[in-house]
């Protein structure tokens, strides 16, 4: 993987929610690209479109104009069932919450993707990932056994262990405390530094962002502001400077 | 409160929608049964007004069977004496029996049910019965005859055709001279109607010299007592004469009581739908009070106590209620409506009339529907009632795991109970023993509904087992969610256990009977072809000619034709009404009566031959029975036989039966071949006499007993057509748990979405589930309705050989397997079409 890759990318990206009087754009001729192996994080303030970025760039959602790409894909090119299968094999998920099957103990959420794509799991590969995640003595139980912190963790390995050339994780510590926050950021950070795994995290905790490699600000649907190396102060005044 | 739960009715209108079409469908079938049963009645009592108004007294024998058929005879020279009588005006003697018309292709008319009536005519009959002349004239001449206007219509024939019918004594040809009606129906229920000038009725009914009854219409002006009194006075012992609004009131009632047996018939499927509809409208509610248990305990905050709570509840199942059942009203209405079409479109044509919607219709519809739906809703509002304030914040399971061990020995208890109301229905003699078993039934269906939740867990994990190999993670999360709230996989199986169970009970008693007539005709007929008709038809009121025993005694081929009749007797010592068999002599030489004691050759006037499972009885000891013209005698037992073909206690020789019943059809024939003849060989030959006799079907052993065995599974065809509404809603409420169960799974499903699971993955994901709980459902009533089955053949015992049907049993069960899936079509769709973001977006 070189660096100047681009694992996903938006052109012109506009969203609108609405129509008329109601008219929200939510993402106005948006252009953002994620390098591939970097751990990228969005920020911007409530209603700033960054939410609504991830989707799109994820292919949760359609965009109302401009282009989604993931790797070379045209993601408005696909069927429903294309970008499913898209989403299967090249993308991963982390959410804020309910990330994990009740049903399911921690090992097969991990595999579910997989599992439900119907492939082989590289038992080197889980071993690798869960022991990183340090979620190797907790795989047999169900998530309502497991701590917050426990549960985004497994949700993570989930993300990583299909290989995808993405990970979208959407406020990933937004429900957890500080002590297990920063657990699951670490594991992510480790993540993108041993896998070389490409990481788009939205967060609206400066916290958080610092440990990424670059923090993209937005607001009212536009980049407006681009921070390599972020720290927390750095972000904190950017953000400063931004109004947010 | 109310306010509350108006506004509530309105925001879960989607998920009341399924609990109130279960409810509408079980209102729909009992308000249907009782209109179309009134409207029946009602045509009914239209008919017996045209019919009553004018006769005055009618003289006939005194008979009160009411298995019987028969009315019994007058002598005709009773007419000369009655018309004597001063102050009598008319005196109309009636003839009235049964023979069959035969269509332009030989094919004989009717007969499959309803009775194929034959009439004197006369030309008072315009006034003395519900029959109207359409066109032509009435019979006058020896060769003429009318018919009733259905038969007309359907078979194409005018007045001036030839037509063929099957009496008693042989086939005539006939000229049609008139076509008649019941009133202003074609035909009454199906009858076919055949009348003749009375010579000829009285001819070819074989009642020459004898009358039916005689209708009396009074001069003006005299005195009816005093008439009926005089008449009275020279009547011998054994014959009455009564007022006509007395035989009037009679019909009446023998209506009522036939419309009120089919309404009851019709009301006990009705009632199994209603019941089935409250499982369903029980577990929705369950369901909702949960899926609500936010809303509930935020009102509980802010002051709500669990008494209004539990209201609200109430409130909103009564408001519910009070809807579905009134449109359950209204569609069963249509129902009667649709239902009267089709019985004059498939020629069950009954007097038209209004449709009857009596305030009592209304009433029990409202009541059994806000009933059910108010008892079904009982434990969920108090339920309700228990949401903590505090549950809000936490995703509360239900309790179930911890009383476990409770509802094992409960739901054992109540199994209890129930077995218990089985047994003592079953194997005992008491009043309403079918009440009680069926009330049993129902108490054990209880039963198995409060234990399954129990058995679900473990039952969708052994049997769900190979979902996980065949479809992968699909099939596992298929079987996860089924078993996932034991007690709501329990309660939606419950509601199919009950229909299919009685469509097993059914099938299990048909397939006993089917087996144990099978074994009777192959161990006990030893003639080589037996003759019946081809239909359903009472045979104490149609049959073969007799004529044709003779035909077929004058083949070289044949050495013995052997005959036997059906009658209906009374003991009359407890009163209770069963069916005899005549036999003729030669009997014995065609069936292996397998005689315990006595001498069948000693039957004749005045003895009997008694089963062996008559208690009470030996050889020479005097049996007491009464016959349907009045006739009450002493028989001597003569001999004790076993064989369990003719399902009767009771024989008595022809002679005897000619002597007291009026009937002259055979019910059937059996045939031996003569000695060194090849009975397939010249069969041909005696097809061909046969076939002259158009309702007569021979067959052989094997034929028989297949002949047999489809007339049961046309019964059983049509008990599982009147399951089918249980078994309907019972499926609606697969569609609701699975509906239901998607709302609350949501966010799952969308986050299976974003992580790669197809729409096609989550529809089979959604469907497999279904089938598990169809499955369930099955097993269950597989399970209870061959348990319930094997007592009921045990209890009714008469050599019946219990035998378990067990392809039917498979094929229910593939059919409950395919129910879940269509169950699932809607619920499959919806959850495919999840919105992931809206989904996954965080609350």
């Amino acid at each position: 993987m070189t660096d100047t890759r681009v694992a996903a990318r938006v052109v012109g990206g506009i969203k609108i929610y609405g129509e008329g009087d109601t008219e929200v754009r939510a993402l106005d001729d948006i252009d953002i690209a994620f390098e591939a192996g970097k751990f990228t994080a969005i920020m911007g303030p409530s209603g700033s479109g960054k939410s609504t970025l991830m989707h799109c760039a994820a292919g949760l959602d359609t965009l109302s104009g401009g282009a989604a790409y993931i790797g070379e894909t045209l993601l408005s090119g696909l069927s429903e069932k294309e970008m499913t299968l898209l989403r299967r094999q090249k993308v991963g998920f982390v959410f804020q919450s309910f990330n994990l099957i009740p049903t399911l103990v921690a090992s097969e959420n991990i595999t579910l993707p997989i599992d439900i794509a119907g492939g082989y799991v590289d038992q080197e590969w889980f071993d690798m990932v869960t022991g990183t995640m340090g979620l190797t003595d907790r795989l047999t139980h169900k998530p309502s056994e497991l701590s917050g912190g426990q549960q985004q963790r497994v949700a993570a390995a989930r993300a990583l262990v299909a290989r995808p050339e993405i990970v979208f994780a959407d406020e990933p510590t937004g429900n957890l405390d500080s002590k297990s926050s920063s657990e699951v950021l670490g594991f992510l950070r480790r993540a993108a530094d041993e896998f070389g795994q490409t990481i788009v995290m939205v967060t609206h905790d400066p916290k958080s962002a610092s440990i990424s490699d670059k923090v993209v600000f937005l607001a009212d649907g536009r980049c407006v502001e681009e921070l390599e190396g972020p720290t927390v102060d750095s972000i904190l005044e950017r953000m400063k400077s931004l109004g947010g | 409160m109310l306010k509350l739960s108006l506004k509530s009715v309105a925001a879960n209108k989607v998920r009341l929608t399924l609990t109130a079409l279960a409810i509408v469908l079980g209102v729909m079938f009992v308000a249907g049964s009782y209109v179309f049963t009134d409207s029946l009645k009602s045509a009914f009592d239209v008919l017996f007004e045209q019919e009553g108004a004018t006769v005055d007294l009618v003289v006939r024998a005194e008979t009160d069977f009411q298995f019987a058929t028969e009315l019994g005879t007058v002598p005709d020279t009773l007419l000369a004496e009655v018309e004597a009588i001063d102050g009598v005006q008319t005196a109309v003697p009636i003839i009235s029996g049964f023979a069959q018309l035969v269509d332009q292709e030989g094919n004989p008319i009717g007969g499959v049910g309803p009775p194929t009536l034959a009439f004197s005519w006369d030309e008072n009959f315009d006034d003395v019965s519900a029959l109207t002349l359409r066109s032509g004239r009435g019979p006058e001449g020896p060769g003429e005859i009318g018919i009733d206007a259905f038969t007309a219509d359907a078979k194409g024939f005018v007045v001036g055709d030839q037509i063929d019918v099957i009496t008693p004594l042989g086939v005539e040809t006939f000229e049609i001279v008139g076509i008649l009606g019941f009133g202003d129906a074609d035909n009454l229920l199906g009858a076919t109607l055949a009348v003749f000038e009375l010579p000829t009725a009285q001819r070819i009914l074989d009642l020459e010299g004898k009358y039916n009854q005689i209708s009396i219409m009074t001069a003006d002006g005299a005195d009816i007592p005093t008439v009926q009194a005089e008449i009275a006075a020279f009547l011998d012992e054994g014959l009455e004469v009564v007022l006509g609004e007395v035989e009037i009131e009679e019909g009446r009632e023998q209506v009522d009581q036939g419309v009120g047996g089919f309404n009851t018939a019709l009301l006990v499927f009705a009632m199994i739908a209603v019941f089935v509809g409250g499982f369903i409208i029980q577990n929705t509610y369950r369901v909702i009070v949960s899926q609500r248990t936010k809303e509930l305990a935020m009102l509980r905050a802010v002051g709500a106590t669990g008494a209004q709570v539990t209201r609200m509840v109430f409130f909103e199942a009564l408001i519910v209620g009070i809807i579905a059942s009134a449109i359950g009203v209204g569609a069963g209405i249509l129902l009667a409506l649709g239902l009267k079409s089709l019985f004059s479109a498939i020629g069950f044509g009954f007097p038209s009339g209004p449709l009857t919607v009596l305030p009592r219709t209304i009433i029990i519809g409202m009541v059994v529907g806000v009933g059910i739906t108010l008892a079904s809703a009982i434990l969920p509002a108090r339920k309700a009632a228990r949401v903590a304030p505090l549950a809000a914040m936490r995703d509360t399971e239900s309790t179930y795991f911890k009383s476990l061990r409770k509802r094992l020995y409960i739901g054992l208890g109540v199994l209890v109970i129930g077995a218990a109301m089985l047994l003592i229905g079953l194997f005992t003699e008491i009043d309403q023993a079918l009440l009680l078993v069926g009330l049993g039934a129902g108490v054990v269906f209880l039963a198995v509904a409060i234990l399954a939740p129990l058995m679900a867990r473990r039952f969708g994990q052994i049997v769900g087992a190979p979902l996980p190999r065949m479809l992968g993670i699909t099939g596992r999360l298929a079987r996860d969610n089924a078993v996932r709230k034991p007690r709501r996989m329990a309660a939606t199986a419950s509601a199919l256990m009950i229909g299919v169970a009685l469509v097993a009970v059914i099938a299990t008693m048909a397939a006993s009977l089917k087996a144990s007539i099978t074994e009777a005709v192959g161990s006990e007929v030893s003639a080589d072809y037996q003759i019946e008709t081809g239909g359903f038809a009472d045979p104490t009121m149609s049959g073969i000619s007799v004529q044709l025993a003779d035909d077929l005694r004058a083949l070289d081929e044949v050495s013995v034709v052997s005959v036997v009749r059906y009658g209906a007797y009374r003991d009359p010592v407890g009163q209770t009404e069963s069916f005899l068999a005549a036999f003729d002599p030669e009997v014995d030489q065609t069936v292996r009566l397998e005689l315990e004691a006595g001498d069948f050759g000693r039957m004749g006037p005045g003895t009997v031959m008694l089963h062996s499972d008559v208690e009470g009885f030996g050889i020479g000891d005097p049996y007491p029975i009464e016959f349907p013209n009045g006739v009450i005698t002493d028989l001597e037992v003569v001999a004790i036989f076993g064989a369990s073909l003719f399902q009767i206690d009771v024989v008595i020789s022809m002679e005897m039966y000619e002597e007291n019943f009026d009937n002259r059809f055979a019910a059937m024939m059996l045939v031996n071949v003569a000695a060194g003849s090849d009975p397939v060989a010249v069969r041909p030959a005696l097809e061909a006499v046969v076939g002259e006799y158009p309702n007569a079907e021979m067959s052989d052993k094997e034929e028989y007993v297949d002949k047999v065995g489809a007339q049961i599974d046309a019964l059983l065809n049509v008990v599982t057509a009147l399951l089918a509404m249980a078994i309907l809603i019972a499926l609606l409420g697969i569609t609701n748990t699975m509906a239901l169960s998607i709302i609350e799974r949501r966010r799952e499903i969308g986050l299976l979405r974003a992580v790669g699971m197809t729409r096609r993955q989550v529809k089979r994901m959604i469907r497999w589930e279904a089938v598990l709980i169809g499955i369930f459902g099955a097993v269950l009533g597989l399970v209870v309705g061959v348990v319930l089955g094997a007592a009921v053949v045990v209890a009714i015992g008469e050599g019946i050989k219990l035998t378990l049907p067990w392809g039917q049993l498979l094929f229910y069960l593939v059919a409950a397997a395919l129910g879940g899936v269509l169950a699932s079509l809607l619920p499959a769709r919806r959850g495919a079409k999840t919105d992931i973001l809206e989904a996954i977006s965080f609350e």
